[in-house]
């Protein structure tokens, strides 16, 4: 039993340390806050409505008109300027008061009338990918509507009925099923994803601290004193308070995503809180694999930090991994965060059985062994003083 | 007397440039953000969004009609730039397997009775499960499943009017009588890489530069170097040499620095280059100097080396949202967005993509090169400010 009371001291002795300045406070609670609260904020209007449109309405007909009515009461779109040229069009996109320009044809009433086709083109502004994605589909769809509606109108004058001519006009209908994301609201698979994002670096930052100031203050050789010289010991005093910290911060953000923000939850619960542990550690096995092999406080500080940023873009949550090539899908694997994301889309999003998140949690505590493959060198940097002192 | 006053002032200037310079280039750790981070993140993401666009996402097929008419159905979708049917698996519960094993990411379902609704003119009900999990995955597949649809649609229906005896032209019309082109601007093909990287490398200039240069004043105040810097005697506009100095060493090296991620770095891959030279150095000149004074005042505040790379590595992120060019600047609040402009990169992401991606003019970037010029000055104040508290306390620390 004497090593519990080793592990108490130990823990006693970070908190000391915790204590000693604001340092450990703001890394590990006050910044986190504020990251969670900047993201909660940023993401809190979801998906966006109402992005200014302008209408270069070269025929000016009723028709036309009600084109541009149609357009203006998409969800997405409104109707923001009537223009008169494209230049100044342009001008407008570039300024950024427009995000798309809908050109309606001269002469497009008369050969609606005529039974000539008309081409109707939207310039959508190509450089935000979300805004462009939401506006090709409204305005396409409506278009598509508009022009259904004159084909119904033309059909039955001659002389279908509106049945026959509804089955004319779309032999294949199309039923739409959007599997686990029903609302394509991106708050609710973005903001679960920055959130531990966040905590990733912040664990990293603070893991590398917290043993990088004992080796910068020449107090390594305390410390592995205090654990009577047993290194795994050292390690988990060290490192136990903050994984409680981490872990009660990851239970209470996602507490509020899943209960207050309503994001889905759709399979299990326990599964993805218990994988919200596994990253924790994960997270900070790799801080404090870094910070052994380093031995130099900012050093490992710029290489953990530049790692944790890198992680959402090896996630394949934005960019998928199946676009990259085949070397950079490979980098993706020495992030547990990429393992965390699969697991939270099967979880939360998808309800997929836990059957199929099992192996990302496995690959995720492979993560765990890290520090053990160090543990040497741990004892080395922590017993000869040449290591320590070091900016 | 003015003459001589000057004299000294720029001596102090070259001095406070001189080690600045010995700051970067001896200590490893400021060099591996001020150059280094640069060139290591440019490249690292340039290289992850290299393929700009996602092609051949593997959809599942489910055909319960085992036709000619299905089977040529499944070939269409198949043909699409975007689409691969990858799998063709007997009934739904498989595809479902299939689709949680991430083998699949859309699965269409065609009706048993596709070939005999086709032959009786009567409408066919195809099935079509896109993932929404993944937003740009979802945005293809469903875009191209519908466009296939469409069009095999508009050929069937074509057929049946010819079939009844009408001519071509009519036929295409009667289909079609408004016919819609999407064109994306600027980025015609809705590349990844074209959206993002501009803004990426904004950001990388802003976080770099404070981190750097935090680091830089942590470490001296950490050995308390700054006693050095102390005038002798003389106060008035002390400051001055040293904020101008440390600005003109970082200047002179992100110079450097940026014209080979503007120039060889943009021509390797490809990025659209629509700025002319001159537009684009008045435009980054605020932006850095914005970014510097701002890196300067901040970095009185850090009592320790690490701290700037502490403190501001987590803002690189929502630095990034509050531009809105990640994400709409719609889908923020709008209080929030205002605010953000008091961060260079909110102005310097804006101006910059219109400036090098559009082609956008000087007079249309107006607000945003207007609001960069406008933070310089605040953050000179600030810098000069914040140094001559910090020169103060050591001062005192000293005589006591």
């Amino acid at each position: 039993m004497n090593w519990i009371t080793t592990l108490f001291a130990l823990c006693k002795r970070e908190l000391q340390l915790f204590a000693s300045g604001k340092t450990f406070l703001m890394l590990s609670i006050g910044l986190p806050l504020t990251a969670f609260l900047l993201f909660v904020v940023i993401f809190r209007e979801g998906v966006p409505r109402e992005l200014p449109v302008a209408v270069l309405d070269q025929d000016n007909s009723p028709l036309s008109r009600k084109l541009t009515r149609m357009i203006d009461a998409t969800p997405t779109a409104h109707v923001a300027f009537n223009l008169t040229d494209m230049i100044e069009g342009e001008r407008m996109m570039k300024m950024g008061e427009i995000d798309a320009i809908i050109t309606l044809p001269e002469g497009m009433e008369r050969d609606i009338y005529r039974t000539d086709q008309v081409n109707v083109t939207a310039y959508i502004n190509g450089l935000n990918l979300t805004k462009n994605g939401l506006l090709n589909k409204d305005i396409q769809t409506t278009v598509t509507t508009f022009s259904s509606g004159i084909q119904i109108q033309t059909l039955m004058k001659k002389g279908l009925s509106e049945k026959e001519a509804y089955d004319q006009m779309m032999p294949i209908y199309f039923e739409k099923h959007v599997l686990f994301n029903p609302y394509i609201n991106y708050t609710y698979y973005l903001l679960p994803s920055f959130l531990p994002l966040m905590l990733m670096m912040f664990i990293l930052l603070t893991t590398v601290f917290s043993l990088g100031v004992e080796l910068k203050n020449g107090t390594a050789g305390e410390w592995l004193a205090a654990a009577n010289g047993n290194t795994l010991l050292a390690i988990t005093g060290k490192l136990l308070p903050y994984t409680v910290i981490f872990f009660t911060l990851y239970i209470a953000m996602n507490t509020v995503l899943y209960k207050f923000i309503g994001v889905p939850l759709q399979g299990s619960a326990a599964f993805l809180f218990g994988s919200g542990l596994l990253f924790v550690l994960a997270s900070q096995a790799v801080g404090l694999f870094l910070i052994t092999l380093l031995s130099n406080m900012r050093l490992a500080l710029s290489i953990g930090g530049g790692y944790s940023v890198l992680a959402f873009t090896f996630s394949g949550l934005t960019f998928p991994f199946m676009a990259m090539d085949g070397y950079m899908q490979a980098v993706s694997y020495i992030f547990p965060f990429t393992y965390y994301i699969e697991i939270f889309i099967d979880q939360a999003m998808r309800g997929a059985p836990v059957l199929y998140s099992l192996p990302y949690a496995g690959y995720m505590s492979l993560f765990l062994l890290l520090p053990l493959l160090t543990l040497r060198r741990l004892k080395t940097i922590c017993t000869h003083p040449i290591y320590w002192g070091r900016l | 007397m003015k003459k001589e006053r000057f004299q000294v002032k720029y001596h102090e200037f070259i001095s406070v440039l001189r080690s600045e310079y010995r700051n970067i280039f001896t200590d490893g750790g400021v060099l591996l953000v001020v150059v280094g981070a640069i060139l290591f993140y440019t490249t690292a993401y340039a290289l992850a969004y290299k393929n700009e666009v996602l092609q051949d996402i593997p959809i599942a097929v489910v055909d319960q009609s085992h036709t000619a008419a299905s089977r040529q159905f499944a070939r269409s979708l198949d043909a699409t730039p975007n689409l691969r049917v990858s799998y063709k698996p007997s009934d739904l519960t498989e595809a479902e397997d299939l689709f949680m094993q991430r083998k699949i990411n859309g699965i269409v379902v065609i009706p048993a009775d596709y070939e005999k609704k086709l032959m009786r003119t009567e409408k066919i009900n195809v099935v079509i499960y896109a993932d929404a999990s993944y937003f740009l995955m979802y945005r293809q597949v469903f875009f191209d499943v519908m466009g296939s649809i469409t069009t095999s649609g508009s050929d069937i229906e074509f057929q049946r009017l010819s079939q009844k005896g009408a001519g071509a032209q009519v036929a295409k019309t009667v289909t079609n009588p408004v016919t819609i082109t999407a064109k994306n601007m600027y980025n015609p093909y809705g590349g990844y890489a074209t959206f993002i990287m501009p803004a990426i490398i904004m950001i990388i200039i802003q976080q770099t530069l404070l981190i750097g240069i935090g680091m830089v004043g942590g470490t001296w105040r950490e050995l308390g170097l700054y006693k050095k810097l102390l005038p002798t005697g003389e106060t008035r506009l002390s400051v001055l040499p040293i904020v101008l100095g440390k600005s003109v060493a970082y200047l002179s090296v992100y110079a450097i620095t940026l014209s080979y991620v503007l120039g060889l770095h943009y021509t390797v891959f490809g990025y659209p280059m629509n700025g002319s030279a001159s537009n684009i150095i008045q435009f980054l000149t605020p932006y850095l100097l914005s970014c510097i004074f701002l890196g300067i005042a901040l970095s009185t505040l850090f009592k320790r080396r690490e701290n700037s790379l502490l403190f501001m590595l987590f803002t690189s992120i929502p630095f990034l949202m509050l531009s809105g060019a990640s994400i709409p600047v719609e889908s923020m609040p709008k209080w929030l967005y205002e605010a953000g402009k008091v961060i260079p990169s909110s102005s310097g992401v804006n101006g910059f993509i219109r400036i090098q991606t559009m082609g956008a003019t000087l007079t249309e970037v107006m607000s945003f090169l207007v609001n960069l010029w406008v933070l310089t000055v605040l953050y000179f104040l600030l810098a000069c400010a914040g140094m001559y508290r910090l020169l103060r306390k050591q001062a005192t620390e000293t005589e006591s």
